[in-house]
């Protein structure tokens, strides 16, 4: 048996390099679904990776406290509730004696505009309490982040922004003014690679001022669009969540105009973002890899029409039509085996160069590397053999009087 | 036990009102050892005959016993079984495989016996140097003169050392050298003891036969011994024909058949059957007659 697939690998060896541009195409069908698959699961593989590494990094002990609407793009905030947030200072202070709470850590918008080596007229600018960096767990770049025993009035940058408004590579230290102020560039943060806990909000364009430099900016508390709670350890993140929801409605005076997401639920938006994209990559994949069958199949269909004359020699001399059918199958089997391989090749090459050269950090997934060539493979002799199929169920005296 | 037993066997195709009959319910037995020359107009049946013969085609009614073995409606696997192992094909238009060389086209019937590649590739050497073409042995068939491309095709029939060789016209694409060529081949082929069926159009070329069936519309005619080396006694009659027909013939559409001579002198083994064809063809012939008269 060993010696008849032997045989037959051979002839299919020499057709293919008889017929060498249409093999090359049909194989450049099979390299580019898989190649495709595989690429395009890395990538989903690592935008997942890092939204996920966002989830995880900020922790399943911190809650959200939001205004019951959703943020508005067009108000500019990026932040929910827009500017016309419903939590003010004294939601803050009674979040803050909730039992189970261990820091809550206010975000305000504060609009305004910022005046450095460049002007940048309306930007997000965000004012906090210096625990925020205990939430976020993202690291700062330059400097550090504002402490509550600052002197002057500090500010710490995201990255985008930071290059928007100095000139200087090194913003550490510079100042810029903001409605008639002035503020010191404290720190600059690291890239943040997805917005913590909501979509909406471009972090790496938002500037950080302390909430208490705010409140002398605007001369009252600034309103409060969303609050980060820690809470204590050893306390059941969604009672603490529960009690915070009751403390802040009572104080409104029994109006449910607040939410409070614990942390399973903070996800959700980007969760189901994540499963759409697993969706769309499975459908690519399985449509390249149908495409390349399909590929397949008509290459082998000419293949057969081109050579009736021959089918019909060969059964005239003896061979079954199951060995023509195996012929032809190898010949599928053989085209599709090195395209798989060479379309493997090309993936890995262009995932190094997309790691390389974008800021997409694509993950190759091992599994889909094995299975995408193997599908093909299976997926080029599944159509290879109906034209095999056709060929081999031929009439070798009509075939033998077809010229 | 003869080798192969033709008994009532027709052909049909098409259906109702078009139907054709290509084989009109043949009778023939051939002995192993026996090499047969099967002459006969084109459409009389001959190459339906050798299909049927060769297992490429099944009868419609009859019986085919090849071997002691009915064979007439077996599986289209254990045919082509068979055509491997018993039967060896020789085309008219050789049929070799233009990108393989000539080892490869002599080894092709061994790939689907399955042997290993340099089994295949020893006994096809064998075979080339059988016929002559060892020096030839990696050329491919586009580098070849015609006379050797069918000694490269007959050394591939031979690979599989068949009992049976079945060569529908084999010369018909060559000039008289090369038919000589590979007729001597076949010759050489058939002493040492393969049954050779032929067909062919050149009286001449019954010589090699040891039998000469004559075919017209899809029965056997005419069924005669002949010695080797002797043309055969109807065949000579067509021979001798050929010079009959006249331009005014070919444009009548006059075949060399219709006027064969009238004071024939062999009695035909089977019995003529009177159709219109055939009147029509003696009343051709009696005006020819008359015209030679005037």
């Amino acid at each position: 048996m060993s010696s008849l697939r032997k045989g037959y690998l051979h002839l299919a060896m020499q057709s293919i390099r008889t017929s060498r541009t249409r093999s090359f195409m049909t194989m450049l069908g099979i390299v580019i679904s898989v190649a495709s698959v595989i690429v395009v699961v890395a990538i989903g593989q690592g935008v997942r990776q890092q939204i996920g590494n966002q989830a995880a990094r900020y922790g399943q002990d911190v809650l959200l406290v939001r205004p019951n609407q959703a943020g508005n793009e067009l108000t500019g905030s990026g932040l929910p509730g827009g500017t016309g947030a419903l939590l003010n200072a004294s939601d803050l202070s009674v979040t803050r004696s909730t039992p189970g709470v261990s820091v809550a850590v206010p975000l305000s918008a504060v609009t305004g505009q910022v005046r450095g080596d460049y002007t940048i007229p309306n930007p997000l600018i965000i004012a906090t309490t210096p625990q925020l960096t205990d939430i976020l767990h993202q690291s700062i770049d330059y400097g550090g982040f504002f402490t509550a025993s600052d002197t002057e009035q500090t500010a710490v940058l995201g990255a985008d922004i930071a290059n928007r408004l100095f000139s200087d590579n090194a913003p550490l230290g510079q100042k810029f003014t903001l409605r008639g102020q002035r503020f010191v560039v404290a720190g600059v943060f690291k890239q943040f690679t997805a917005a913590p806990f909501s979509l909406e909000a471009n972090y790496n364009q938002a500037v950080f001022i302390p909430y208490d430099a705010a409140q002398n900016l605007l001369g009252t508390a600034p309103q409060i669009n969303e609050m980060f709670v820690k809470i204590k350890p050893g306390n059941n993140p969604n009672e603490v969540a529960r009690a915070l929801q009751h403390a802040i409605t009572d104080a409104h005076g029994g109006t449910n105009d607040i939410v409070v997401l614990p942390p399973g639920a903070k996800g959700s938006n980007s969760d189901q973002t994540l499963h759409l994209l697993t969706l769309m990559t499975v459908g690519v994949a399985i449509i390249a890899l149908l495409l390349g069958g399909v590929g397949i199949m008509n290459m082998m269909l000419v293949s057969v029409a081109e050579r009736i004359h021959e089918i019909g020699l060969r059964k005239a001399i003896g061979a079954t039509d199951r060995q023509i059918m195996r012929q032809f199958v190898t010949e599928a089997f053989a085209i599709s085996f090195v395209g798989s391989f060479i379309g493997l090749l090309v993936s890995f090459a262009a995932i190094g160069l997309l790691r390389l050269y974008t800021s997409l950090q694509p993950v190759i997934v091992w599994e889909v590397a094995a299975l995408a060539p193997l599908i093909a493979i299976a997926a080029g002799v599944f159509f290879g053999a109906i034209p095999a199929m056709k060929a081999a169920r031929m009439d070798p005296i009509e075939a033998l009087r077809h010229e | 036990m003869s080798l192969i037993e033709l008994k009532d066997v027709s052909k049909l195709y098409g259906f109702g009102d078009a139907t054709s009959v290509a084989l009109d319910e043949v009778n023939l037995t051939i002995e192993s050892g026996e090499c047969v020359a099967v002459m006969g107009p084109s459409g009389s049946g001959k190459s339906t005959l050798m299909n049927m013969i060769g297992l490429l085609d099944h009868p419609t009614h009859g019986d085919y016993v090849l071997n002691g073995k009915r064979v007439s409606h077996i599986s289209v696997t254990r045919r082509a079984k068979i055509r491997r192992d018993k039967i060896g094909f020789i085309f008219q238009s050789f049929n070799l495989l233009g990108r393989l060389t000539a080892l490869e086209n002599v080894a092709l019937p061994l790939l689907y016996k399955g042997f290993p590649t340099s089994k295949r590739n020893h006994i096809a050497r064998t075979m080339l140097e059988r016929v002559g073409l060892h020096d030839r042995t990696y050329y491919y068939p586009r580098q070849l003169s015609g006379g050797q491309t069918q000694c490269v095709a007959i050394a591939r029939a031979l690979v599989n050392s068949p009992e049976i060789i079945i060569a529908d016209e084999p010369t018909g694409n060559l000039d008289t050298e090369s038919s000589r060529l590979v007729m001597e081949l076949l010759g050489e082929i058939h002493k040492s003891g393969n049954t050779i069926i032929f067909v062919t159009h050149n009286p001449e070329l019954t010589r090699y036969a040891t039998r000469v069936v004559y075919m017209q519309d899809g029965a056997i005619k005419y069924d005669e011994q002949t010695k080797l080396g002797e043309v055969g006694t109807y065949a000579r009659k067509v021979m001798y024909a050929v010079p009959d027909t006249t331009e005014e013939d070919d444009l009548a559409g006059v075949s060399v058949l219709m006027k064969v001579r009238k004071d024939d002198t062999v009695k035909p083994s089977t019995k003529r059957k009177r159709t219109p064809a055939r009147r029509k063809a003696r009343l051709t012939r009696s005006e020819d007659g008359r015209k030679a008269q005037s």
